[in-house]
């Protein structure tokens, strides 16, 4: 095979742009080789394409024709005001709350309160300091190893929240850690979180990625949170990425569950000219529970990818899986779940959900379930599906006095609720179906 | 009044004629019951009378108090004060029981010119309508019909009529699926919205129903015309002669 395949404009782009601004990134030289190394690696990869069998529906050398500059020690001025209205209905959460601008920690615009058991620092510093766990575990090993977009995170990463929930804490309220795209110059952001929560310990984590108004209509965002759920512990892990204009958006959440854990993530998509979000799951003890579940929202020509990969290593283990996708005008909907069940992992109970609801028939929606199971003594299942709203219920609704518009809006936030309902925290979850309900007003 | 004039319909894209030439007129203030064998055409003049965009009305009229409703879209016909309680009331997953309720109200309030109701307001009715049908607020938390039993399904349809107070109810096999304690439920539900003022279209198979919400007038739908009118007396005629004279036709 030959491996010197002529590399994109866009490839070029990325090897020179690393060239450029490694020295300027944080670490020393312990970090340096880590980004280097990562940077090697893409450059042997290259950007994934349609020829990957994981990579079939989004052929990110085709769609990434162009690479932005990335930003390092952005300073754009921003005020709390500005952050609580880019973060929309989660402005108004009591949250401990965690700000980045355009790829940058804020002292100023954050409040981590550390009292409730919660210890915060920013990657950046971590990086500087060569704080040795923190750059260990920023060398992720495993099936997202061999994965280009991680590899270009590890590369540029600028900076990230590095956060530890001590074992047996209960935070009180959820931490929101935000990134805002804000300014006029198009630019590249790297982020990369390591999440660390302790046995026993409680904890809602939300990721924000927003945008301020009147930001540039170009944007890259890169981010990849490394997350070790230690044994017991129960844990909410939302992500939120809420954007309009033409912003590319890759993501990866590469997560550890320690024995009898209890993990939810959950993603919600919106507006995004592309998104691909990976997440990797990987189990460290028994009985364990993991419960992935999202909401994807595109019209216009959004391309949303969500591709999971669960291995599934040790008995009595569970999995579930809920995704929604509502498609509207020409967008392209994705859902790949790999669920690898592997011999040891007996009494394994597996099941898997995608569907989408097209609210035009221009758009697209491609759903691959796959699952492998090696162990003879498990529950697997997962199913698909793709609908119109049902012309029954609109009538239903209709005889009721409820104009088909309303009904329509009334029948497509139910579907999507089905989903957000998995957020166990109650202001979270109605704070995403505020925004989710902005979304489909907007139509 | 309702006043169905040679009414004829089909199902769209279909040739076939489900109602070949219907006559009927309910005054308001009455009750008038509609019985017929299987195919006859009952549930399609629920349909149609709803306005359901799967039939299409070929010929003749429907006039409600003078009106012609047939070309009003069905969330404008509820506001004139139509209403149909379905054979097999839908489920909404996803959408509570108190949303549903609470959005179709103000919505049909809204198109009468009345302000919509407030969360007070709104809890006030909904409890008070409920617990005449045994329905209390926590199964009103659920999203609408899904996972309930059928009586649950029938007793939240006649809840949702006593909450928008129609003047036009076109009951649809309302006793289906009924055990005989929620048929009591059901029918006293029915019963305590008969009024001067509302004129009621009660569809069934049986003759059972009709002991329970006694008619003021009994027609036989078959074939798709209204073959024959009389009392409540001919309700048990047919429970004993059955429907074959008019299958023929």
């Amino acid at each position: 095979m030959n491996l010197a395949i002529m590399k994109t404009k866009a490839e070029q782009a990325l090897v020179e742009s690393f060239q450029t601004v490694a020295g300027s990134l944080p670490g020393g030289s312990d970090v340096q080789r880590v980004r280097r190394e990562a940077a090697e690696r893409f450059e042997v990869l290259g950007l994934p394409h349609r020829r990957i069998e994981e990579w079939k529906y989004t052929d990110l050398r085709q769609i990434l024709k162009d690479v932005l500059p990335p930003r390092v020690n952005d300073a754009t001025e921003l005020t709390i005001p500005d952050v609580i209205v880019a973060l929309g209905p989660l402005g108004s959460l009591d949250a401990h709350r965690i700000v980045f601008v355009n790829g940058a920690y804020r002292a100023k615009l954050s409040t981590p309160g550390s009292l409730d058991g919660l210890e915060f620092s920013p990657l950046a510093t971590q990086l500087a300091d060569g704080e040795s766990h923190t750059v260990k575990l920023t060398r992720t090993t495993g099936p997202a190893d061999e994965d280009a977009t991680l590899a270009l995170n590890t590369a540029f990463m600028s900076d990230g929240a590095v956060l530890s929930i001590r074992p047996g804490a209960e935070l009180s309220k959820p931490v929101v850690v935000v990134h805002v795209r804000a300014g006029r110059e198009p630019h590249a952001a790297t982020m990369r979180h390591v999440i660390e929560v302790g046995a026993g310990a409680r904890a809602t984590i939300v990721e924000a990625f927003v945008s301020l108004p009147g930001v540039v209509d170009e944007g890259q965002i890169n981010t990849a949170s490394e997350v070790v759920v230690h044994e017991q512990s129960r844990v909410t892990h939302v992500k939120c990425a809420v954007d309009q204009g033409d912003v590319a958006h890759l993501s990866n959440w590469i997560v550890r569950i320690g024995r009898e854990a209890d993990y939810r993530g959950f993603q919600q998509t919106q507006g995004l000219a592309l998104a691909r979000n990976q997440i990797f799951v990987a189990f460290d003890g028994e009985d364990a529970k993991l419960d992935l579940s999202g909401a994807v929202l595109g019209r216009g020509t959004n391309h949303i990818d969500t591709t999971l990969f669960v291995d599934h290593t040790h008995p009595g283990c569970e999995s579930r899986e809920l995704f929604k996708y509502i498609l509207d005008d020409n967008a392209r909907g994705i859902f790949q779940g790999k669920i690898m069940v592997k011999r040891a992992a007996q009494q394994t109970d597996g099941k898997q959900m995608a569907q989408a609801l097209m609210l035009s028939p221009d758009t697209e929606f491609d759903s691959k379930p796959e699952l492998e199971i090696f162990a003879d003594d498990v529950a697997c299942g997962h199913g698909s599906t793709v609908a119109e709203i049902d012309e029954d219920l609109l009538f239903y609704c209709a005889s009721r006095g409820i104009p088909e518009a309303q009904a329509r809006a009334l029948l497509t936030e139910a579907f999507i609720a089905e989903a957000i309902e998995m957020v166990r925290d109650e202001p979270v979850a109605q704070a995403l179906t505020d925004w989710a309900r902005s979304w489909l007003n907007a139509a | 009044m309702l006043e169905i004039k040679n009414l004829h319909a089909k199902i769209v894209e279909e040739d076939k004629p489900i109602l070949k030439g219907v006559n009927l007129t309910v005054p308001t203030g009455e009750v008038h019951a509609i019985m017929g064998p299987n195919g006859s055409g009952k549930s399609t003049l629920a349909y149609v009378l709803a306005g359901r965009s799967d039939y299409e009305v070929t010929e003749g009229d429907i006039l409600w108090n003078g009106k012609s409703i047939l070309e009003m879209t069905p969330d404008e016909r509820a506001a004139e004060g139509v209403f149909l309680a379905f054979q097999y009331p839908m489920e909404i997953p996803g959408v509570a029981g108190l949303t549903f309720l609470r959005t179709a109200l103000n919505s049909i309030r809204r198109k009468r010119g009345e302000a919509e109701l407030t969360t007070p307001e709104f809890m006030k009715l909904v409890r008070e309508k409920g617990s005449q049908l045994h329905i209390d607020i926590e199964m009103l938390k659920r999203p609408v019909n899904v996972g309930f039993s059928g009586g649950e399904k029938k007793r939240s349809e006649i809840l949702q009529m006593a909450l928008l107070e129609p003047t036009l109810c076109v009951l649809d096999e309302t006793d289906s699926g009924l055990d005989i304690d929620a048929l009591g439920v059901v029918s006293d539900g029915v019963n305590a919205l008969r009024s001067p003022d509302r004129a009621m279209l009660v569809i069934t198979h049986y003759q059972r129903l009709l002991n329970h919400i006694v008619p003021d007038r009994v027609h036989v739908l078959a074939n798709g015309v209204i073959q024959r009118s009389g009392d409540k007396e001919l309700a048990l005629e047919l429970e004993r002669s059955g429907y074959a004279e008019y299958r023929a036709a």
